[in-house]
């Protein structure tokens, strides 16, 4: 029984190509829940693994659906970064996708507050 | 969609004529994400069979509980994407009170499952799929002489979509499966096998809903109860059986570690608390650009 898992294996490793998965989310500030006292500048996101920038993304709306990003949004290595616009006191949501290099898609989102 | 099955294994399987196809077949496809629908990502279960079509493997499932113990391995391989097959083979080694310790291979199993409906917003998956034991491949001191199918459906369902008032019950996601297991020989009893599980996503608390600053490693455990049960459909042969198994899983980038107690759900399903643990592999990870895309279909 041993032969043959170890010759699977060996079949399995050479045959592999450099390994890369799913990128999860890690580390986002603000984070899920927050409740600020001061207005954030940006939204960043850290991810497990590096990401695609053309197919990665995230997206901040106030309570009526409107965009608060101030300019693009930045992405590089595994981590993406949104630069927000002044931010009245409110409820925010963000909504991220991520697809990592091997092309595996992950999706989240989360709500943030300012307070008055 | 990898879990322990009430079926036995065969030494009779050769794990490189599936292997070599399987390496040899590296046609670019999108990998297919095991687990992942939504905003929710569902570890695999190992009492229960979980409704995801995956690369995946399951490397080894060990089972201790009411004086036997079982050392089983699955492998489950996405022909296109949402369709997979799992082969299953397992050893045996029992050792009833006052009966003589019986052990060997069990039966081989074959698994096909498509996965029919997906749901992102909602975090729902549907499922179908049929297991094949196969009759007379394994020793026949602990495995059947006869052949059983069991159509079965498996459904995923996460709560992410409840409202902000009830925003802790988010990480919560159900598993199901119901099948109707037919042996081959007439003379046999047919039986009707379903279980699930409950589980509570840290993961999906901690980046969904809200920053617990927990650790990386925390993070990923998945605090979860399987409960797996048989019932006879024929009256007096048995009744219903089964097992409550609590327990945690870690799911890594590449690995999942996981283990459950076994707990009896009554004086027929066994005695004892016994345990059940498992590594498992995401192969679709490992090998995103090779082994852990489909065969078929599919553009990169």
């Amino acid at each position: 029984m041993r032969g043959p898992i170890v010759l699977a294996f060996l079949v399995i490793t050479f045959g592999g190509a450099p390994v890369s998965a799913h990128a999860f989310l890690q580390h986002a500030d603000p984070g899920a829940g927050a409740t600020l006292r001061a207005p954030p500048a940006r939204v960043a996101l850290s991810f497990s693994e590096k990401l695609e920038p053309v197919f990665s993304g995230v997206v901040v709306t106030d309570a009526f659906g409107h965009n608060v990003e101030a300019g693009t949004v930045m992405i590089g290595g595994n981590a993406m970064m949104a630069p927000l616009l002044p931010l009245p006191p409110g409820s925010y949501r963000v909504t991220w996708h991520a697809v990592s290099v091997d092309t595996h898609r992950t999706e989240g989102a989360y709500s943030f507050r300012v307070k008055p | 969609m990898i879990g322990i099955h009430q079926r036995w294994a065969t030494p009779r399987f050769s794990l490189p004529a599936l292997a070599l196809p399987c390496a040899a077949a590296f046609v670019p496809a999108p990998a297919a994400a095991h687990g992942v629908i939504g905003d929710r990502f569902f570890p695999a279960t190992i009492s229960t069979d979980d409704p995801f079509a995956a690369d995946e493997l399951a490397l080894p499932t060990i089972t201790s509980f009411d004086h036997e113990t079982d050392i089983d391995f699955d492998y489950s391989k996405s022909i296109v994407r949402g369709f997979a097959i799992e082969v299953g083979i397992g050893h045996v080694d029992a050792k009833p009170p006052g009966e003589p310790r019986e052990r060997g291979f069990g039966n081989l199993s074959i698994s096909p499952s498509l996965e029919v409906y997906r749901n992102t917003k909602h975090e729902f998956i549907f499922t179908t799929g049929i297991e094949l034991e196969v009759g007379g491949t394994g020793n026949r001191a602990v495995a059947e002489r006869t052949s059983t199918f069991t159509p079965t459906i498996k459904f995923g369902k996460g709560l992410g979509d409840l409202p902000d008032s009830m925003k802790y019950l988010r990480p919560l996601a159900v598993t199901g499966t119901v099948g109707y297991s037919i042996p081959t020989a007439g003379n046999e009893t047919k039986s009707i096998e379903w279980g699930g599980a409950i589980e509570y996503s840290l993961l999906y608390l901690q980046n969904n809903v809200r920053d617990q600053g927990f650790s990386n490693f925390v993070a990923h455990v998945t605090p979860v109860v399987e409960f797996s049960v048989s019932s006879r459909t024929r009256v007096g042969e048995g009744g219903t059986t089964g097992t409550i198994n609590p327990g945690l899983i870690w799911s890594g980038q590449y690995v999942q570690l996981a283990a459950e107690a076994v707990v009896p759900v009554n004086k027929e399903s066994g005695h004892g608390i016994g345990f059940i643990a498992q590594l498992h592999f995401y192969i679709d990870d490992i090998f995103p650009h090779s082994l852990g895309r489909p065969i078929f279909g599919g553009k990169k």
